[in-house]
């Protein structure tokens, strides 16, 4: 078959096997899921032959392959896609980080009586998140957006009879919504102004300075943005990232942690072209600030789950705010480490909820090293590799943050250095409360019955842990920086692996910086956790603890606020059409057609004197006029 | 004979034939309207795969002169406008036959109107003359004020029968004094209520504008009555509250696009310099649908109110792409008024088997549906997401198309739209899905049966099936509509060839 067809299967064959399990097998489960991640699997296996045979850089003419969709007048969209070292790599990202939590996924659910129905929105999933990656235009890129919110309402709100579920998958799809507003207006405003959608003919335009947004720049840079500040969980919408631990953990490690998430660095990355120093700016300190905001929540978080969650926000700010720091490069890099360790660290949290009979809360948890020996192991090299101990592949790719945060700080002052003062700081907050929950999780006694009777997860959950633990842990030099680096920067070097082992001492302050913060909160949760029954902490800090532990109130704020605001409009609008239009005009015409009627009927009196004299009347007035005038 | 003539006719002769059919004999009643319907349901597919784009001109055209002192023939025909218009009517009317099986009593009189209701709305749109055009709407309205005040649900059965027959009357009777006017406008030896003719004729000689003003609201408001166009609409969400699902599914998804047509076929073209200074008023009350009509849905407790406001709510995308005057947002126009078609008649049929099997659309006495009817639960959830714009489905093409037509010359109204297409209609429906089809089942539904048979699925896997098909191959509509809706817009944005005042001594 030839290799240009790849990339078509690669995309399409995860839409089959969700419709195919939607039609013909929802009864059957095993079948179902040897579907999906039979379609996944190839997807995975298909990317790697195409790079295999054509690398990672395409000439220009093999990038995009493309069918014309719609076309009406001016208005020409294509369902084309792209395929450069950017979204190549994201392809081996999401089919193989997606394969392991597929694999995962048929030992985690396999009690579930829907498992059919998980793995048909589990490969609708796929086929959005793909079609995202490829797609070579704004629209494209929208609807496959849209896909992905879609897909992960349905499976947030996979347990139907769960409330607080169909709450979170309710509350997700409206803030991803209102991040589309922003997206879908920046993509209008583009079009309007520059008369094309497809990121090659924008890119080559803007660089050639023949397509400009003048003074429109910033502001359709910054709505562009909402969209990713809406999947991406970017503040101020990142309060359904949270919630979404209601769906299964095997959700929460594929669209929550690896893969949807991080849609929003990758739309920034594909069209940086498009944002001017300004708007950078701005998504480089909401990206910072959403950093530090979700490290602090986490180090007050109890549930296993929602500690990861509350990290994921943390280090999906320090991708923003590394593509807002002009370092798409670092951005990736961070993304595709992370995609590695994350998806290993829920479903690590998975396999431990699964081996104590869905017990999600640390403070039940304890002793859990000798009972999970492989869900241990492979959790604490995910712990290290999200705190950025060396040589595991998260120190490499903070490193690259934070080095791109200094580099910045000498053209921005502003900009570059508090942004790196942030960085490190969330570093050490991170190493903080990851060591937390390791501590207090998995080291210890037991401190209930769950946690002593608790087992070992079968092969095919902990197969998939040890394969992402190997990537956690040689994620860091094996090429993937090198790969992003040659797609945004022509100039840049490819180094070997010894070099990429030893890049990040060529700039030895932003790696002191980091290694201290690692340090420092290392030290600190040894103190505070290592042998604790309880959580010291609320007594030391007080109010901020509470503030903390209730995610500085932004659920009630908005409750308070925006929520309330709409819903009062609403109140409003409907008291009016019930009344104002239905009574009041309604009420008029049927009251006008009564008065009227009643009117007349007083002229039927039945009374012989009364017509004739109206009769007299009229023949008088009739006369007067004709004969009068 | 042409095939629209077939399309049209055999409704309504199977209509005639159930007259001398004895009452008693419901299965020959039913079958005989779900095979009439599902013949013009195949003619509609079969024309509208023979239909060639581009072509000048109307296809399947037949004329017969009827009164020729006045004008009027029987001239039916179509171009990339209602091919599509009338495919969608002929399936939505087959699915609505097969949805009446939750009508238990009077069953013929009920078949016999919806068959009428389905060949007056068909021939309505395949004509090409002002009067059968008029006359054939008003054959199929009558029968939906019948069928919602005797199959009607419910207390306020009384109050939205009158309601509604007061709102369409006198629609009707506003657009009737507009055709009238603009009939009038020609002189009195070349009248005709021929529509291609008297497109020529104002093509060539324009009308003076004080006439244009005067008659272009007739048609505005007296169809947009008709299409519950802001603030007009009240009629609307409450008639399809307490109506019978098919007569909903008919009127929401079909019998509604009247106006709409109306308003692109004859207004537009017909009115050229009314239609550009209105453009503003029509995108601003398009708004109130979109945005006021919007935060109305959010409010309601009955899950059909909530359907009926959403409908009223789209009809402003329509109106949007209307009062952009560009081909962009015409072709995206008629795209979501076929993309509705099917939505409405599909979001109708689902509610009426929720309230068959439960007895109530009240939201708060629903909830956890989705386990005990997994397919209509899965149905609903899709009907709600291309309810709210989800792309795969009809309706987001033609949303982004009108969005990207309007963009250009009205950005707020564009950006408030958008609010509401994206946020407004997002929180409604999932509300709607969280409450009705999410959280525990409560304990008096564990009687519910699934639905299992063939036929009973049947109806709403069409109507899915049309949504995913146009929504991933809009292709298919967007090649037919492309051609014509440059005509309209050409003669819509035509330049004056000839002032005013000189027309009024013209003779062809």
């Amino acid at each position: 078959m030839k290799h240009e067809l790849f990339p078509w299967l690669i995309l399409f064959l995860p839409l089959l096997s969700a419709a195919v399990i939607t039609l013909f097998t929802l009864r059957c489960k095993t079948v179902s899921s040897l579907i999906s991640i039979g379609a996944v699997a190839a997807g995975f296996v298909l990317t790697a032959l195409f790079i295999n045979a054509n690398g990672f850089h395409l000439p220009v003419e093999q990038s995009e392959t493309s069918i014309n969709w719609l076309s009406i007048g001016t208005l020409s969209v294509d369902f084309g896609l792209k395929l450069d070292a950017l979204s190549l790599m994201m392809l081996l990202v999401v089919t193989g980080v997606g394969g392991a939590i597929h694999i995962y996924s048929f030992g985690y659910m396999h009690e579930d009586r829907s498992m059919a129905r998980f793995f048909a929105c589990l490969s609708l999933f796929t086929f959005s998140m793909l079609g995202i990656v490829l797609a070579n235009n704004f629209l494209m890129m929208f609807i496959f957006w849209e896909l992905v919110g879609v897909s992960s309402y349905l499976l947030i709100g996979f347990w139907l009879e769960k409330p607080s579920a169909g709450d979170a998958a309710k509350k997700a799809f409206i803030t991803n919504r209102l991040g589309d507003f922003g997206f879908l207006a920046g993509i209008l405003m583009v079009w309007g102004l520059l008369g094309s959608l497809n990121f090659g003919v924008l890119q080559a335009g803007i660089t050639a300075s023949t397509l400009t947004l003048g003074a429109s720049a910033t502001l359709a840079g910054l709505l562009v943005f909402c969209g990713a500040m809406g999947k991406s969980a970017q503040f101020p919408l990142h309060v359904w990232l949270p919630d979404a631990m209601e769906g299964p953990t095997p959700v929460s490690a594929l669209i929550h942690a690896a893969t949807m998430v991080a849609a929003g660095v990758y739309m920034l990355c594909r069209v940086l072209f498009l944002l001017n120093a300004d708007a950078l700016h701005v998504i480089a300190y909401i990206g910072g600030f959403t950093a530090l905001l979700a490290a602090l929540i986490a180090v007050q978080q109890n549930d296993i789950k929602r500690i990861l969650a509350y990290s994921t926000l943390s280090q999906l700010g320090y991708m923003v705010m590394a593509v807002g720091l002009a370092g798409p490069t670092p951005a990736m890099f961070h993304l595709t480490t992370h995609a590695f360790f994350k998806a290993l660290l829920f479903l690590g949290a998975g396999s431990v909820i699964h081996g104590l009979h869905e017990e999600q809360d640390i403070w039940k948890m304890g002793g859990l090293k000798k009972k999970m020996p492989v869900t241990f192991w492979t959790f604490i090299i995910g712990t290290l590799a999200l705190s950025g101990v060396p040589p595991f592949s998260g120190f490499y790719s903070k490193d690259s943050i934070f080095a791109q945060a200094l580099e910045q700080g000498r053209e921005h002052p502003a900009i570059g250095y508090p942004l790196f003062a942030v960085a490190v700081l969330v570093a050490a907050l991170t190493t903080f409360y990851m060591f937390r929950l390791f501590f207090v999780a998995f080291l210890g006694e037991p401190r209930n019955e769950k946690s002593k009777h608790a087992h070992e997860s079968p092969a095919v959950m902990t197969l998939p842990l040890i394969a992402l633990a190997v990537f956690a842990v040689i994620g860091g030099f094996i090429g993937i920086w090198n790969n992003y680096g040659t797609q945004f920067a022509a100039a840049h070097a490819e180094l070997p692996v010894m070099e990429q082992m030893l890049e990040p001492f060529h700039a030895p302050v932003p790696m002191a910086c980091g290694l201290g913060a690692v340090l420092v909160g290392l030290f600190a949760a040894f103190v505070l956790y290592r042998k604790a029954a309880t959580d010291p902490l609320p007594a030391k800090l007080g109010w901020f603890s509470r503030a903390m532990a209730n995610r500085f109130y932004f659920d009630e704020l908005y409750e308070a606020t925006v929520i309330r605001l709409h819903d009062s409009i609403a109140v409003v609008a409907d008291w009016m059409d019930r009344w104002i239009v239905e009574v009041v005009c309604l009420g008029t015409l049927r009251g006008g057609t009564d008065l009227t009627g009643r009117a007349l009927r007083l002229v039927q009196t039945g009374n012989l004197q009364t017509y004739a004299f109206l009769f007299v009347l009229g023949v008088a007035l009739l006369l007067y006029f004709v004969l009068g005038k | 004979m042409s095939i629209l003539t077939y399309i049209a006719g055999w409704p309504l002769l199977a209509a005639l034939a159930l007259i001398v059919v004895p009452r008693d004999r419901q299965k020959t009643i039913r079958a005989t309207a779900v095979v009439a319907t599902l013949i013009s349901a195949v003619l509609a597919v079969k024309m509208f795969a023979q239909f060639v784009p581009g072509v000048d001109g109307y296809q399947f055209e037949q004329q017969i002169p009827w009164v020729a002192s006045l004008g009027i023939s029987y001239h039916v025909g179509v171009d990339g406008i209602n091919v599509g218009l009338i495919l969608m009517g002929a399936i939505v009317a087959f699915a609505a036959a097969l949805c009446s099986f939750e009508i238990k009593s009077r069953e013929k009189e009920f078949y016999i109107l919806l068959l009428v209701m389905t060949g007056g709305i068909l021939g309505a749109f395949a004509s090409l003359d002002l009067f059968f055009f008029y006359f054939l709407h008003e054959l199929a309205l009558v029968p939906t004020f019948i069928m919602i005040g005797v199959w009607g649900r419910g207390e306020n059965k009384n109050f939205a029968t009158f309601q509604i027959t007061l709102y369409l009357s006198v629609g009707a009777l506003i657009a009737l004094i507009g055709l009238i006017a603009l009939y009038l406008q020609v002189p009195a030896d070349v009248r005709t209520f021929d529509i291609p003719r008297l497109t020529k004729y104002f093509a060539e000689h324009t009308m003076a504008s004080g006439a244009q003003n005067f008659i272009f609201p007739l048609l505005l408001f007296g169809f947009g009555i008709l299409v519950s166009l802001w603030p007009f609409h009240s009629w609307a969400p409450l008639g399809y509250g307490v109506a019978p699902a098919p007569t909903a599914m008919l009127h929401a998804g079909v019998l509604k696009k009247f106006g709409l047509y109306g308003l692109i076929r004859i207004a537009l073209p017909l009115l050229p310099q009314a239609a550009q200074s209105w453009a503003h008023v029509i995108a601003w009350l398009c708004v109130g649908n979109i945005l006021y009509v919007g935060w109305v849905a959010m409010r309601q407790k009955d899950l059909n109110l909530l359907i009926g406001n959403s409908s009223v709510a789209h009809m402003g995308f329509i109106f949007l792409g209307i009062a952009s005057l560009n081909l962009i947002g015409i072709t995206g126009a008629v795209l979501i008024m076929i993309a509705h078609g099917f939505l409405a008649a599909l979001t109708f049929a689902l509610s009426g088997y929720i309230y068959q099997q439960t007895g109530t659309l009240q939201i708060s006495e629903l909830g956890g549906l989705c386990r005990k009817l997994p397919f209509i639960g899965t149905a609903l959830i899709m009907a709600a997401m291309a309810g709210c714009g989800l792309p795969g489905f009809a309706n987001f093409v033609g949303e982004a198309t009108v969005f990207f037509g309007a963009w250009g010359k009205f950005p707020v109204v564009t950006i408030l739209a958008l609010w509401g297409a994206l946020v407004i209609g997002g929180v409604y429906m999932t509300r709607a899905i969280r409450n009705v089809l999410h959280g525990p089942l409560p304990e008096k539904w564990n009687v519910l049966t699934a639905v299992t048979h063939f036929w009973r699925k049947l109806p709403y896997a069409i109507l899915l099936v049309c949504l995913l098909v146009f929504g991933f191959v809009p292709k298919l509509l967007t090649e037919k509509i492309n051609p014509d809706a440059e005509k309209i817009v050409s003669q819509a944005t035509a330049e004056k060839l000839v002032a005013p005042t000189e027309i009024s001594g013209a003779r062809p």
